[in-house]
């Protein structure tokens, strides 16, 4: 290779894209305190208008032509959800009737009505109804019916395939899994082989590609990650490289990219920062032991923990990033702060730039009028609203140590007006409605 | 569908794609119709045709195709006119699909298929690929389908390489055509192709990816090829013995029971059962340790079946440790005696590890165990403390040879083309001006190359490593903790790295028989490693320091004291690795967070009706189901540790409730947070 030209084009384009986001920037670091408060507010109003109005418009009857309308549902429901409303029951009763018309007769969900039962619409589809809750959601989902679909997509090298005769990768795996995790319908016949398939989509990087052989890839290795926890075989990842390359895929522009050398894009918001905490949390408590645990088990014991005086020796030596621990500016939003102590044992350092991160999707993939995009000067979308707001909610709860610990103010850019309802982040439906549902499904068994 | 743009629409445009939605909503239905009555039609599938250029992620009608296919095979007797007349249209309408939207997984599939029908002209699939390659040159679909492409009609390896040294030279920033290299190159390296052999090859990748890296040094593609190969130069994929307890040429001395002896030069061991450990440390896991590949050579009777056993999380059959358990107490009397003990790993293969190589060479180890028939009654158990009766390592002394080698020199690894590469980086990174990627390269190549130098100057790196990484922690915040973690690692393998070092962290407990204390307190380590070189210590104060897990410590199966006090320790969860410690008989976990919070792991660590067996029916999970239920974390731990002295104060979780639990959980246990328990 003889000599190399002195800017490639993905070097103009990264240097466009900071441009402009490093003009967002100092644009916001100049203006006066009413405006940075105005530029960083999420809007609440305008993001539920353009998400009801996208569910209307998604017709009364739901009509079914494209191939991925349990995902457009998904999208915007979920997103409903982490903005902490709900949709009213004519909604509601469309919905869960749509994909009651979506569900094959012999189980799994399909992109529309009569359409092939595929994984992933499948996944979208329970994710929608585990989110919409209550009894008649979870019930319109045929759990035998579903195994057996599960059943019928794996595949002999451990793997799953999206759909009959369809490809096998690993986004098939995880939306296997996490469903039959969700609906409490995981057995050894599942999970067999599907560790080995995964490790070998493992790339020298650390991240995790589609297939083996492939490139590491942000939304791969959230979704290999997550089912490598689900079937409790995580610790057989490199989880040293898988650590480094994730966190440092965060970008000057505070962003994440998707894969080494790509531009910044909102939607890894959420498929690089909740592996980042996942594989935080696993570091610092190593979770082995808890063979048999179950939600409902540790459920009893919160509130107990919680009556427990704080020791005073504990004090000392307190995580040194709460050094800077004043007095907790900002408590009069109406956000109980109780004994701050408390708070400062239940926080952690994420390892990624949280701050910089919800600065990046506020200012550059937010729409003032509603709905988030990839990066400034591209269009929103309900795809790019959902993975911003999910990571934006993953964001502000990286600081606690568990989803009990609600975050500090300084914690939340905008502050509370800004805050977002915890998910669960191997499923990404938000943590209320996943207790309801696993609560459900246990029940069922 | 991800990352693939939606326009959004203007009012005017609306009307037309109304229009276009009704007319396809049309299709859609007649296509449905036409599926589920199988119907193969020209006109029928003709349909199908347009709705796939129309939208090509209609995978539903991608499956339909292919059973019109299959269909109209099975009606034509295999002329291979008509067959190639019938695939080529699939991979026109494959083709004009992918134009709509090269991101099509059902599109790029569905050309696999055919391809794999038996179908295919190489030249024809290149050509198309360097089209949509050209377009987006970071396509992983394309990539993907290339590298079948490639296996299927047996392309070169070689072939391929090329073309990366073209993509590459026509855009350095290209990661694919970095990443693809790296998966050609391992390939053609492992199976030794003409002219690929590491020590040439390897040393010509890193002129060519440092071109990339030093026209520009913030453009990351070169960085991660820089990465790859630097794992390409460090690593032997043979699996190696890294050490083991007891060590070549050891003596190790033996009790049965505990005993007050005072051998100030040998590790003395005394266990109720009669036995010790066997500890075989590997550089990486593997499986098929077993009493046929390891054999033992010895006086001792009763040893010939050897069960070994990996430690490791769950139920893992490949690990890095190794034990069994070696018994010196026969039905025969034979104390007072000295043994010859000679271990020989490898004596038949099937060692392999976790990536599939063999430990091919054998390796034979010896050392003398030497049975004492002092058989003392279990002696007043006193409380143990961290504080008095500890006695300084004569440095000067020889003690530490004989308890551990502490280096074993990768002798069979070719290592001088790798000393030099790696050297010949380093002098090159240096020159690079302050960057943080350039400090965090550095700080990895230094660390490699302290891996395979002689012990003599790897102080010295080891000191440039922990500056760079204090350097990056300050410089780059946001990755704070993964420096540190870093930092962590280095400065045990520093403290690990020479005698000089390591005896000045060692004591002697007059109290415990003299047993080996390491105290790496106050270090603020956030991370264990280097536990390979540290198998002989009996005592481990790592007090004050930051650490949230003991992971690593299962390795040192001679440990039976360990200082956890003021650390971060949030749970009980985080002590798991401790259930493999058999000796394990003091902890103190005093001034910890462990209680703070829930430990609802389930919240990220789902449970799953496979991993329900476990939950408790035995005795004290019946008998005090509440207190197992809110202490399960605890339970789980306590219960396979046997426990003589626990020091929990300072703890949320600490209080009357939970002692009463300890006791239950742990009968033998006799000092509980520095007070004797009345029994």
């Amino acid at each position: 290779m003889e000599e190399l030209p002195s800017i490639t084009v993905s070097q103009r384009e990264q240097f466009l894209v900071e441009n402009d986001v490093f003009g967002m920037y100092s644009y916001f670091d100049t203006s006066d305190i009413a405006t940075q408060k105005f530029m960083v507010e999420i809007q609440r109003d305008k993001q539920l208008d353009y998400l009801m109005n996208g569910l209307r418009q998604l017709g009364p009857s739901f009509s079914s032509l494209d191939a991925n309308r349990p995902w457009v549902c998904y999208w915007i429901i979920h997103s409903i959800a982490l903005l902490g409303e709900s949709v009213d029951d004519d909604l509601e009763n469309n919905a869960i009737d749509f994909l009651g018309r979506c569900q094959g007769s012999d189980g799994g969900y399909g992109g529309g009505p009569g359409q092939l039962p595929h994984l992933a619409t499948s996944y979208a589809a329970v994710n929608t109804l585990v989110t919409l809750g209550g009894e008649k959601a979870f019930s319109s989902i045929n759990r035998e019916q579903m195994a057996c679909f599960l059943r019928r997509m794996k595949d002999t090298n451990g793997g799953f395939r999206m759909h009959n005769m369809g490809e096998i990768d690993v986004r098939a795996c995880y939306t296997a899994i996490s469903i039959a995790s969700i609906l409490n319908i995981v057995d050894d016949e599942l999970t067999r082989g599907l560790g080995d398939y995964i490790l070998s989509c493992q790339t020298y990087e650390g991240g995790i590609g589609g297939e083996p052989g492939s490139e590491a890839h942000g939304g791969y290795t959230y979704c290999g990650l997550a089912t490598m926890i689900l079937i409790n075989e995580v610790d057989r990842l490199n989880l040293d490289s898988l650590m480094n390359w994730v966190v440092h895929r965060q970008g000057v522009e505070m962003g994440f990219q998707g894969r080494t050398n790509k531009l910044v894009d909102g939607c890894y918001t959420f498929w690089q920062a909740a592996p980042c905490v996942l594989l935080q949390r696993f570091f610092s408590s190593q979770d082995m032991a808890p063979h048999g645990s179950s939600s409902h088990m540790s459920q009893g014991t919160d509130e107990d923990h919680e009556e427990h005086a704080h020791d005073e020796d504990d004090l000392e030596d307190s995580d040194e990033d709460d050094s800077d621990e004043d007095s907790d500016e900002d408590s009069g939003n109406g956000h109980q702060v109780h004994h701050t102590s408390t708070y400062i044992d239940r926080r952690i350092q994420p390892v990624f730039d949280s701050l910089g991160l919800q600065r990046y999707v506020l200012l550059c993939s937010k729409v003032a009028d509603g709905g988030f995009r990839d990066k400034l000067r591209k269009p929103r979308d309900f795809y790019h609203t959902c993975y911003c707001l999910s990571g934006l909610s993953v964001a502000q709860h990286a600081f606690s140590k568990d989803e009990d610990t609600p975050p500090l103010t300084r914690d939340i850019l905008g502050g509370y007006a800004n805050h977002l309802e915890p998910v669960h982040l191997l499923h990404n439906v938000v943590m209320d409605r996943y207790n309801e549902a696993i609560e459900f499904f246990h029940r069922e068994a | 569908m991800h990352g693939r743009p939606r326009k959004a629409y203007k009012p005017e445009e609306e009307a037309a794609s109304a229009a276009k939605a009704a007319k396809l909503r049309g299709l859609q239905s007649q296509f449905m119709a036409n599926h589920h009555n199988k119907i193969y039609t020209k006109e029928a599938v003709d349909l199908s045709t347009k709705l796939l250029e129309i939208n090509p992620e209609a995978y539903t009608a991608w499956n339909y195709r292919k059973l019109a296919v299959e269909d109209k095979l099975s009606r034509i007797e295999s002329d291979p006119d008509l067959v190639k007349t019938i695939l080529d249209e699939e991979l026109r309408v494959v083709e004009s699909a992918l134009k709509q939207n090269f991101k099509s997984y059902g599109a790029w599939h569905h050309r696999k298929w055919v391809l794999s029908k038996g179908h295919s002209s190489v030249g024809n699939e290149l050509r198309l690929l360097d089209q949509f390659q050209k377009l987006d040159t970071r396509n992983f679909h394309a990539w993907n389908y290339r590298r079948f492409v490639v296996e299927l009609t047996k392309r070169s390896e070689q072939d391929e390489l090329e073309y990366t040294d073209d993509m590459i030279g026509s855009d350095f920033s290209n990661y694919s055509a970095w990443h693809n290299r790296s998966v050609l190159l391992s390939s053609l390296l492992a199976r030794k192709a003409d002219g690929f052999l590491p020590n040439k090859k390897i040393p010509d990748e890193y002129k060519l990816v440092q071109n990339a890296i030093f026209t520009d040094e913030d453009d990351q593609s070169g960085w991660f090829y820089h990465l790859w190969l630097l794992d390409q130069t460090v690593n032997v994929e043979t699996p190696l013995l890294t050490s083991s307890w007891p060590s070549h040429g050891s003596r190790i001395s033996l009790y049965a029971g505990c005993s007050n002896g005072s051998f100030s030069k040998l590790t003395t061991f005394g266990s109720e059962s009669g036995s010790f450990p066997l500890v075989l440390y590997f550089d990486q896991a593997v499986g098929g340790v077993s009493s046929s590949t390891v054999t033992i050579d010895s006086e001792l009777k009763g040893n010939e079946d050897l069960v070994w056993e990996p430690v490791s999380k769950k139920n893992s059959q490949v690990s890095c440790v190794w034990v069994a358990r070696l018994k010196y107490i026969s039905s025969e009397p034979c104390f007072g005696k000295e043994y010859k003990v000679k271990v020989r790993v490898g004596n038949s293969p099937g060692i392999v590890s976790s990536r599939g190589f063999n430990f091919s060479a054998s390796y034979e180890f010896v050392f003398t165990a030497h049975v004492h028939d002092t058989v003392e009654e279990s002696s007043q158990e006193g409380i143990v403390s961290w504080t008095d009766g500890f006695d300084i390592w004569d440095a000067e002394s020889k003690d530490l040879n004989a308890l551990a080698t502490l280096d074993r020199s990768n002798a069979q690894m070719d290592s001088k083309w790798r000393q030099e590469a790696i050297a010949e980086e380093i002098d090159l990174f240096r020159e690079l001006p302050d960057s943080k990627i350039g400090k965090l390269t550095l700080a990895r190549l230094l660390m490699a190359k302290a891996m395979i130098s002689d012990d003599a100057v790897k102080g010295v790196h080891y000191n440039e490593i922990l500056e760079l990484y204090k350097d990056l922690m300050a410089l780059d915040s946001s990755h704070y903790q993964y420096y540190k973690d870093e930092h962590s690692v280095a400065l045990l393998r520093k403290v690990t790295s020479s005698t000089e070092d390591l005896s000045g962290h060692l004591f002697r407990c007059r109290n415990m028989n003299n047993s080996v204390c390491l105290r790496l307190n106050n270090l603020s380590l956030s991370r264990i490693a280097s536990v390979e070189k540290l198998l002989f210590v009996q005592m481990l104060d790592l007090s004050h320091n930051e650490l949230h897990s003991t992971e690593g410590l299962e390795a040192m199966q001679l440990l039976s004291c360990l200082n956890l006090s003021r650390n971060r320790i949030r749970s009980f969860s985080a002590l798991d690795s401790l259930r493999h410690l058999k000796q394990l008989r003091v902890l103190d976990v005093s001034h910890n967070h462990i209680g703070e919070h829930s430990v609802d792991t389930t919240r990220y660590l789902c449970s799953s009706p496979l991993s329900n067996s476990e939950w408790p029916q035995d005795e004290v999970g019946s008998q005090m189901p509440s207190l197992a239920t809110k202490y399960w974390d605890a339970y789980f731990v306590l219960r396979d540790l046997n426990l003589k002295q626990l020091d929990i104060t300072g703890n949320v979780i600490a209080g009357d409730e939970f002692s009463s639990f300890v006791l239950q959980v742990v009968p033998k246990l006799v000092w509980l947070d520095g007070k004797k328990l009345e029994i």
